[in-house]
């Protein structure tokens, strides 16, 4: 089996497996049915300000698991759903931005300065085109980096890293999330270690099960869903409400502005935004690569550097003044980060966002899929299952990134009543929505407290300014780092200094001591 | 001092205290193996290592907060946001109990066998689940407007029952809840 044979087999998982109906004879695949449909949703939610696509991806996951099942099989539809949703959501949160200057995300506010100025002008239409063009223009490069990296990452990982290296390498990573999320690194580690802490709470490989205080409900541990939902969704969702409850009616009419003049997208115009979506397209996938860093520095870097050149140029209106420019640099900058961010997912098994999270939550649940280096094993003589799938999700991403170019933009322009639609009674639902979606896949009320419990938790730490990001990291990766320490440990004849052995995890350690220095010294000089 | 240094110092000192009663209480009580243990002659990492590992992290964020926290980036939590926690949880929690015992309260009035030969027929698994669920939609949305209205409750309606449709139409092997409980 060469590279060759793994990426046809790949495509053909895709386009050869189970058919959802025919079309004139032809088969429809499942998993491109799955792909559009979470595609479609992901647009949607996206334009919907208060919702974000891993919110969708966190409460679709029970009913995908419910309908296609614990098999192997399932991996390719359920997980081509998600990357569906995790793109759609990309180009969707443009939407409310360009139309009613309300950022569904964060890295949409820097899509506001320019994208509402221009519908301000009567040229929303145009904006919104320009905001997709840029989007799937970054998008689709990202993808192609991600399946030009990730394999030979990978591959580089286990030809070159032992057990103490992937040890050192993981609290390097753990520590480069902790000091970069949320711009503060004491409260990246205390986030970071809170996570370790859930992580290792009614697990070990003694008999009595550690930390349960003896009670039956801790000795299970706690569900992965109820700690990821409870506190990426819950946590925003009680701070959300209590926002709104704050500015308490705060009067969200919208007035009508006439759009004229022309609203299409030219080749000149397409000529004139290339520098910018080209520039914004490297710069969001070199930051989407380093796990931990999000798309939202990549689009205040994008818009950045994108406004330094037009400032240069001096064509057009001035970014902020409605310059389309603007729109492009920082669409195709935070839209670029979405593939690279599976560049550690796939390679290093280390998740660098949210929805990169889901994604490991799927695999987790399904199972027969472990995101991490061992994907990435080309075995010549008998067929690697996992590598066949890995080729799948690249196959999943392309045809996604088809439908983003064919119907993604049309449908994308028709989203914009979902702006209108008033965020408290959005929240109030998800909130019934992500409680019921953890009954339904633990079947116990304890579930639900459960996830209750750590909304708190997660609320507490947004009121707090701590990022729950690295918590939720830490968690998924926490019996990872116990395993192969142990693993290291062990293979080293217990040698204590373990760590520091080899020159490759020696300078992984002094990295993850220079991240966290610099962090420190970084933060200390931002401050007034 | 002012109050920004001062809520750093707070969240700092409280998650050194946090994270040293875990590592130097709560770990030792509870977990049976040390840190390193010894097992067929052969040294082995036990299981109190990776916790005590999570809280020497905890303590050293927390000295970092306590000691080199930038003041802008200071935040601390008000008694009024405790409040409205305290309301929300409050709102979750009523909404839940109704969900988990209306339906087996109803029952018990009316019928002999009680909910549990009943939890997976029709009207009885979705009494609570509509009853609780709404309730809690229509809570939420009136404390955030701070009046009850119609609209509030039939959105709630509506969203519990597409929520019914959603999990418990298509699928015989979903339990909505309670009734997996019950």
């Amino acid at each position: 089996m060469g590279w060759f044979d793994y990426v046809w087999l790949g495509i053909l998982a895709v386009f050869q497996g189970p058919e959802a109906f025919a079309v004139l004879g032809i088969a429809v695949p499942i998993t491109v049915l799955m792909i559009l449909m979470g595609f479609l949703i992901g647009v949607a939610v996206g334009a919907t300000p208060g919702l974000a696509g891993p919110m969708a991806m966190a409460i679709s996951l029970p009913i995908l698991i419910s309908i296609f099942g614990f098999s192997p099989d399932a991996l390719l539809p359920v997980m081509g759903f998600l990357l569906g949703v995790m793109k759609g959501a990309t180009i969707g949160g443009a939407v409310p931005a360009i139309l009613f200057n309300t950022p569904g995300t964060p890295d949409a506010y820097m899509t506001t300065l320019d994208g509402y100025a221009m519908t301000k002008q009567g040229k929303a239409r145009k904006a919104l085109r320009v905001a997709h063009f840029s989007s799937a223009s970054g998008d689709t490069f990202s993808d192609i980096v991600l399946i030009l990296c990730a394999p030979f990452l990978a591959v580089m990982v286990e030809r070159y890293l032992d057990l103490p290296e992937k040890t050192a390498l993981l609290i390097l990573s753990l520590a480069f999330i902790a000091a970069v999320i949320g711009g503060s690194v004491g409260k990246g580690l205390i986030s970071l270690g809170l996570g370790l802490l859930a992580a290792y709470v009614g697990t070990g490989e003694d008999f009595y099960p550690r930390l349960s205080m003896g009670s039956q409900t801790l000795a299970q541990g706690f569900p992965i869903a109820a700690v990821v939902l409870g506190v990426l969704i819950l946590g925003e969702v009680f701070k959300s409400l209590e926002d709104l409850w704050r500015q308490n009616r705060v009067s969200g009419t919208i007035s009508v502005i006439e759009q004229t003049g022309d609203q299409k997208l030219h080749w000149a115009d397409i000529r004139g935004l290339l520098p910018y979506i080209a520039r914004s397209a490297f710069i969001g996938t070199a930051i989407g690569a380093l796990p931990g860093i999000g798309s939202t520095l990549a689009a205040t870097l994008g818009y950045t550097s994108g406004r330094a050149a037009h400032a240069r140029a001096r064509r057009g209106p001035a970014f902020g003044e409605g310059a389309p420019e603007g729109v492009a640099a920082t669409e195709a900058a935070n839209s670029s980060v979405s593939g690279a961010n599976l560049i550690p997912v796939l390679s290093l098994g280390i998740p660098g966002n949210a929805a990169a999270v889901f994604l490991i939550l799927a695999t987790d649940s399904i199972g027969g899929f472990n995101p991490g280096p061992s994907v990435f094993r080309f075995t010549a003589d008998v067929v690697n299952p996992e590598l066949v799938i890995a080729f799948g999700l690249f196959t999943c991403m392309m045809i996604a990134n088809l439908l983003n170019w064919t119907i993604g933009g049309l449908f994308m322009r028709s989203m914009g009543f979902m702006s209108r639609i008033p965020k408290h009674i959005l929240l109030s639902t998800v909130l019934l929505l992500t409680l019921t979606s953890i009954y339904v896949q633990e079947t116990r009320m304890a579930a639900v407290w459960f996830t209750v419990g750590f909304g708190v938790l997660g609320y507490l730490m947004r009121r707090l300014g701590i990022s729950p990001l690295p918590f939720v990291i830490a968690y998924i990766l926490g019996a990872k780092l116990e395993e192969s320490a142990r693993q290291a440990f062990a293979a080293t004849g217990g040698d204590a200094l373990f760590l520091f052995a080899s020159p490759v995890s020696i300078s992984f350690m002094v990295l993850t001591l220079l991240v966290v220095t610099f962090s420190l010294r970084k933060s200390k000089e931002v401050s007034p | 001092m002012p109050s920004s240094e001062r809520a750093n110092l707070i969240l700092g000192l409280s998650a050194v205290i946090v994270g040293l009663g875990i590592a130097f209480v709560w770990v030792p009580a509870d977990v049976d193996t040390g840190l390193i243990e010894k097992v067929r002659r052969q040294v082995a990492i036990g299981d109190a290592f990776a916790p005590t590992i999570a809280a020497s992290f905890i303590v050293l964020g927390g000295s970092l907060v306590a000691l080199f926290e930038s003041p802008s980036n200071a935040r601390h939590i008000t008694p009024a946001n405790l409040g409205f926690l305290a309301v929300l949880l409050l709102t979750i929690g009523v909404s839940f109990a109704i969900m988990r015992y209306l339906g087996p309260a109803i029952a018990e009035v009316l019928t002999d066998d009680g909910y549990r030969p009943l939890r997976d027929t029709v009207p009885w698994k979705y009494i609570g689940f509509l009853a609780g669920g709404a309730g809690m939609i229509a809570s939420l949305i009136s404390l955030i407007e701070g009046r009850l209205t119609r609209r509030a409750v039939l959105v709630g309606l509506g969203a519990a029952i597409a929520l019914v449709a959603i999990y418990d139409l298509p699928f015989d092997d979903l339990l909505l809840p309670p009734n997996g409980d019950v």
